[in-house]
């Protein structure tokens, strides 16, 4: 008689896995969670979750007031209380429980979000006006459902800011506890080409980052500039780009940024009874059946006959999306991940990993009042592994009806953000060179051959100096590398020049399967000035498959003085 | 239907219902984690130690305790030795807490050969002590246990080699509804702290200083090499 593994030698995998029964297919049974319940699609208005407000300054503490080890010891990163600059905005946030609704035929669910909201608010700062968010866990000790833990990190994605604000997975904090993050919100040795533009703020504690994000721990936090200002379309300065965007009051008095909209997208999984439901036995990475928009399934929103900005980050633990409009209308991208591009560039569709941001104008005013325009996923995925490819017609994940006009100032300038320190300028400064390579090893995932350990270092380099880094990935997966501290340019891919859309400085990048290799030109820093500072420390780079990098899929660098 | 036979059908069904005097259906509650992975994956599976006790899996091993979960056989030269090394030690790290706090369950993929016996034979030529179990059974049970527990691989060729499948420790914490898992080849010291952080309520986690310094400072920098200016220069690729 053959055994299964004869059958499997001889090449007839596909088949002889389907006859020797569905006890050995995980798909079988779990995807030991069965489908989500139906939902209509379009039904819910897309919330736009509310700006972080400042209050009042107050005493900072000593970093961390914290989980405290059998020892006595805190966390690896120890500082304050600190003196930050008079002009430093302050913000209290509170991590705790929250009913939430993800869609009007789901009960009510019990979400973990930044005070409560999923996502949590968002953070608007001005370059030059430094921020410190003292954030306090509030999590409830006793959950019963299960997904996630009362620990913390917060790593503010794409941000430059210290060792001990980095939100390094060792720097947690307990429930009851709180932590003073401190971001200077200044552009990498204040250089204009390094303003930032979208970040988001997630949580990262060690093991456990996966299930804390997907319970809602998550939001933006976008920087502007003199140049890509709050004022916006409305700006009367003569450096400002004047994109899409403007501040507008409220009723309530409160500020609400009107045409620059956030989108998270994420996916998830609701059991029988519409509860959120995880497989924490999933390692490959987890893939939700219901598409979320800013924490609502499939919703709806209504805009005007003008141009939009709107700021895509997948939030997703695992998936890859695809997105196109259901018009045929192309996009106009003008930032990725953290920065600017420096000229805009006009795509079909455009693909977005795990904790990647695309920037992209839709302009509205040639569709009729009335009309309905989706914003469609094409590109499907079935595993952790990889995605599976374009397919038509794809998933409508958001619907736009047009429902108005509206006046629109704003413009999309042909140059957004000049490149003034650019490969060109860095290369001289090169001499270390650096290959990574990404790789599926014994049920979990290597970086070298190795499994992320805490007090290994992986790489030394200097401050205010440049390095090439080649990213290699084998096996057939996919992972988006995300690399704390500093944004890179990509000299190539597979050989060949960047495609348009990586052609701008970038903080994550998918490598493996058909997307390939890499190789990144990694500037170092050299200063930081809100708070004086030479560059030096412990920085991680990882997988942001969150399942990967809680697998250890992850590395550090320690930049030196 | 047409849209108003629809609506009607909807109408008369209202109506049944209010006339049945059925009161309205309660609202759904959350689902209980614990039972939840207990139904959906943890099997109940028969199973025989190396001391020759019949168990089963879920009500014998695994229902009120933390667990280490590793799966392995005797013959195995891959991953496995290192794996059982790195379990031994952290046994010995653990003390007395084996057995109380945490118990091991080493599961093998070779249920043929590895009977109870030659089981026996391991686990005492590698001084496993109380508290760890090795464990053999049916194939099909070990094999359906292995997918639900998440030591497989999506690519059906390289799940057929079982030598895949020993380098991850699956731990649980039964009782809180907790799982997650760990390589079994990092630092022993870095597992005995994942089993810590399923032991422990969270407030009392290892983090921090106390988890980075509790192995020596160590640098590898694989995979780095100086390149030449001129190297570099090859490097800024250009649009043909």
């Amino acid at each position: 008689m053959f055994t299964r593994r004869d059958i499997l030698k001889a090449g007839l995998a596909g088949s002889a896995y389907g006859l020797l029964g569905p006890a050995f297919r995980r798909s079988a049974f779990g995807d030991s969670l069965p489908p989500s319940p139906a939902t209509k699609p379009f039904v819910v208005e897309l919330p736009i979750a509310p700006l972080a407000k400042s209050v009042a300054p107050f005493a900072t503490r000593a970093d961390p007031g914290n989980c405290v080890n059998v020892d006595g010891t805190t966390a690896f990163h120890v500082s304050g209380p600190r003196t930050v600059p008079t002009n430093t905005e302050f913000f209290l946030i509170h991590e705790r429980a929250a009913p939430h609704s993800f869609h009007p035929s789901l009960p009510p669910n019990v979400i973990w979000g930044y005070d409560g909201m999923a996502p949590g608010p968002t953070f608007l700062a001005r370059s030059g006006t430094p921020s410190l968010v003292r954030f306090v866990n509030d999590l409830p000790t006793n959950d019963p459902v299960g997904i996630g833990e009362p620990i913390s990190a917060i790593h503010r994605h794409g941000g430059f800011q210290f060792p001990e604000d980095d939100g390094y997975p060792l720097d947690t904090f307990c429930a009851g506890q709180s932590r003073d993050y401190f971001y200077p919100n200044e552009a990498d040795d204040l250089q204009e080409q390094n303003e930032h533009s979208t970040l988001w703020y997630h949580d990262h504690a060690i093991d456990i980052t996966g299930m804390n994000v997907y319970r809602g721990l998550a939001g933006f936090f976008l920087n502007f500039d003199r140049v890509d200002s709050i004022a916006g379309e409305l700006d009367t300065g003569a450096a400002a780009l004047r994109l899409p965007g403007r501040m507008v009051t409220l009723p309530s008095g409160d500020q609400f940024r009107q045409f620059d909209v956030p989108l998270v997208f994420q996916d998830k999984r609701f059991d029988q009874n519409g509860f959120l439901a995880f497989d924490t036995f999933d390692h490959n990475g987890f893939l939700g059946d219901k598409f979320l928009v800013n924490g609502v399934v499939q919703p709806f929103l209504k805009v005007a006959r003008r141009k939009y900005r709107f700021r895509c980050l997948n939030g997703s633990n695992a998936r890859n999306y695809e997105f196109f409009l259901s018009n045929g209308q192309p996009f106009v991208a003008i930032a990725t991940d953290s920065h600017l591009l420096e000229h805009p560039v006009t795509v079909k569709s455009f693909r977005i990993a795990p904790a990647e941001r695309v920037e992209v104008i839709i302009d509205f005013t040639n569709t009729t009042l009335g009309q309905e325009i989706f914003l469609v996923n094409r590109l499907e995925q079935t595993d952790g592994r990889k995605p599976d490819g374009l397919v038509s017609p794809g998933t409508q994940i958001l619907k736009f009806v047009v429902d108005r006009d509206a006046d629109d100032p704003s413009r999309v300038p042909d140059t957004l953000r000049a490149v003034t320190e650019g490969p060109q300028q860095l290369l001289p400064k090169v001499t270390v060179q650096r290959t990574f390579d990404f790789e599926r090893s014994d049920g979990a995932w290597v970086i070298n051959g190795e499994f992320f350990d805490e007090n290994r270092i992986n790489a030394k380099p200097k401050r205010d100096g440049a390095e090439i880094w080649i990213l290699k990935s084998g096996g057939g997966w996919v992972h988006p590398v995300h690399i704390h501290l500093t944004e890179f340019f990509i000299l190539s891919r597979n050989g060949s020049p960047p495609p348009p859309l990586e052609r701008g400085r970038k903080d994550t990048i998918v490598i493996g399967s058909d997307r390939g290799d890499v190789k990144i030109l990694l500037p170092l820093p050299a200063n930081f000035h809100a708070v004086p500072r030479p560059v030096a420390g412990r920085f991680v780079f990882h997988c942001h498959n969150i399942e990967h990098e809680d697998m250890r899929m992850m590395a550090q660098f320690e930049v030196q003085p | 239907m047409t849209p108003v036979a629809t609506r009607l059908a909807g109408l008369l069904a209202l109506v049944a219902a209010g006339c049945s005097g059925r009161p309205p259906e309660p609202p759904p509650t959350p689902p209980n984690v614990v039972a939840t992975i207990r139904e959906q994956q943890l099997p109940n599976i028969e199973l025989v130690t190396h001391e020759g006790r019949r168990v089963r899996f879920y009500d014998d091993l695994v229902k009120g305790r933390v667990v280490a979960i590793n799966f392995m056989f005797a013959t195995c030269r891959n991953a496995c030795p290192e794996s059982t090394q790195h379990l031994v030690e952290v046994q010995h790290a653990l003390g007395d807490r084996m057995g109380r706090d945490v118990t091991f369950l080493s599961i093998s993929l070779d249920a043929e050969r590895d009977t109870p016996e030659v089981l026996r034979g391991y686990a005492e030529a590698h001084g496993a002590g109380p508290g760890w179990y090795f464990l053999t059974g049916k194939h099909d049970d070990i094999e359906l246990l292995r997918h639900k527990l998440g030591a497989y691989e999506l690519d059906p060729v390289i799940d057929a080699d079982r030598t895949q499948h020993t380098g991850l420790v699956i731990l649980g914490n039964e009782p809180a509804g907790r799982w997650k898992a760990i390589t079994a080849l990092g630092k022993p010291v870095r597992i005995r702290q994942a089993i810590e952080r399923t032991i422990l309520p969270v407030t009392e986690w290892p983090t921090g200083a106390a988890v980075v310094n509790e192995v020596p400072y160590e640098e590898n920098e694989r995979g780095k090499e100086v390149v030449t200016a001129d190297e570099v220069a090859k490097l800024l690729v250009r649009d043909p």
